[in-house]
């Protein structure tokens, strides 16, 4: 599943915010996507993909950023 | 100093009854148990037990999923009777006003996060996994109740929290009333919560063989105190609120009041973890008159800490015979937690809207399964039966916890 179908059902799932809201350009504040929710995001993904990610990363600030970053260690560590 | 005058104008309640005090308190005039058998299919050995729970009580429907997701469920119970609560104060939920300020929460709980917790520990042991939810610690937090209610209502007062096991909530009470009272804060939103059906902290409180015996057939009438058959407590999940208000506050917005708050009266026994002393329970009672310049006279009924316990009862019934004199024969006392269960953190607070109520309906709701009283808590007038068209002025609420900790509050029914 591609990251941002993941981030999307994750969001719907915790903040019922709809899937159609959740676009690369909308900002992760506007989503009312907090560090607490960020970090929950962060941990699906290295629940379901087994990844580790790096205790100094810069925190995205759109779903697009997050994508990105997500899609990167994807390939890095899968 | 000068002391303000303290007016309940808000209460809330997550209860097996559901959330409605006056139907909540119906319930416990008919003596209508609360108390079901409940079976888990834990391992190594299911729990099986006479317990409360709140089946009405959807998280998600109440608070909204985003909000509960972030709860572990003592902090849902406690959120969402807080919310009860100021709805019923009449306050909008979040008002950008600069005079919240100063306004507080003081909140009980005797556990905690205890199912985050314990989630955490099944994931790392049980089931092999690595790493926990970021959530964990902070669902887990004994804080976390009263945090999201400061949040989630705009408070920016104190934001505390009391675990004083058993007396949590009325410890909370107590310390919000002296808060209004001394004008520091004009009001203060304050309460308790817990959920003990987490497997461990139930099979630590079985371990103390304190619990009460029952099965399917008599759970119902399982918690029975002062009576001479009673075999202990029954836990059970809950949260309730109350507002407390600066008198001259809550008249100026033309609010409602349920209740007067006259007096706290808090001690130690300083002697024993869990064997409760008549000496400290009598200077809490002391203490609490004092603090309400009330005399033995003043008390038209006292709420009883009363959990059905071997120990407990007795104590607390001498406690009241040394404390009363020769008026405690006459003095009406009942148990409520014989139908509602004790929720432990949340037990003060629901026993304090029992006495509020109990002034504000003019109604006695009874101890329940009391047919052979136990000679040795004999001395006090037993409601037997629910008392209405009684007068009713002025009334506590005993709460008295392990640790040697015990709390009493004083209201005064409002004219």
């Amino acid at each position: 599943m591609d990251s941002l179908t993941i981030i999307r059902e994750f969001l719907d799932s915790r903040l019922e915010i709809a899937p159609e809201r959740v676009l690369p350009e909308a900002k992760l504040d506007d989503l009312d996507v907090d560090s607490l929710i960020l970090a929950e995001i962060v941990f699906e993904f290295e629940d379901r993909f087994n990844l580790t990610l790096p205790r100094n990363l810069k925190s995205p600030r759109t779903v697009g950023e997050l994508v990105a970053l997500m899609d990167r260690l994807r390939s890095e560590q899968g | 100093m000068t002391r303000r005058r303290v007016a309940v104008t808000g209460l809330g309640l997550v209860s097996p009854y559901g959330g409605d005090p006056g139907d909540f308190f119906a319930r416990l005039l008919a003596a209508e148990s609360a108390i079901r058998f409940l079976r888990t299919d834990d391992v190594p050995r299911p729990l099986a037990m006479p317990f409360v729970s709140c089946p009405g009580f959807s998280a998600d429907a109440t608070l909204g999923r985003a909000l509960a997701g972030t709860l572990d469920r003592f902090a849902q119970l406690g959120v969402a009777a807080a919310f009860a609560a100021w709805d019923d104060a009449g306050f909008p939920r979040k008002a950008a006003a600069p005079d919240r300020e100063s306004w507080g929460v003081a909140w009980g709980t005797a556990l905690g996060g205890t199912l985050a917790y314990e989630k955490g520990y099944r994931d790392l042991w049980q089931r092999g996994r690595e790493r926990l939810s970021p959530l964990s610690l902070v669902q887990g937090m004994n804080n976390a109740a009263n945090a999201h209610i400061s949040i989630q209502l705009g408070l920016g007062g104190v934001s505390m929290s009391h675990t004083v096991a058993c007396a949590s909530s009325a410890i909370a009470i107590g310390e919000a009333f002296r808060r209004v009272r001394s004008g520091e804060a004009p009001v203060m939103v304050s309460g308790g919560s817990d959920a003990p059906q987490a497997y461990a902290v139930a099979r630590a409180w079985e371990a103390l063989r304190v619990l009460a015996n029952g099965d399917e057939n008599d759970a119902a009438q399982s918690c029975r105190p002062f009576s001479v058959d009673r075999s202990g407590l029954v836990l059970g999940e809950g949260g309730a609120a109350l507002v407390l208000e600066d008198w001259d506050h809550a008249i100026a917005r033309g609010a409602r009041i349920h209740g007067e708050m006259l007096g706290y009266g808090t001690s130690c026994d300083h002697s024993h973890l869990v064997r409760p002393e008549a000496a400290g329970q009598v200077r809490a009672l002391e203490a609490g008159l004092a603090d309400a310049g009330l005399a033995c006279g003043d008390i038209d009924y006292v709420n009883a800490h009363g959990t059905g316990t071997a120990e407990g009862d007795p104590v607390e019934v001498a406690a009241l015979r040394a404390v009363f004199g020769e008026r405690a024969a006459r003095l009406p006392v009942s148990a409520t937690k014989s139908v509602h269960g004790h929720q432990l953190g949340a037990a003060g607070a629901v026993e304090a809207i029992v006495t509020v109520l109990a002034l504000r309906e003019q109604a006695l709701p009874p101890t329940a399964h009391l047919a052979d009283l136990d000679p040795d808590c004999a001395g006090v007038d037993h409601v037997l039966a629910a008392r209405r068209g009684q007068t009713l002025r002025i009334a506590l609420s005993n709460s008295f916890a392990f640790g040697g900790s015990n709390a009493v509050l004083a209201f005064r029914a409002v004219a």
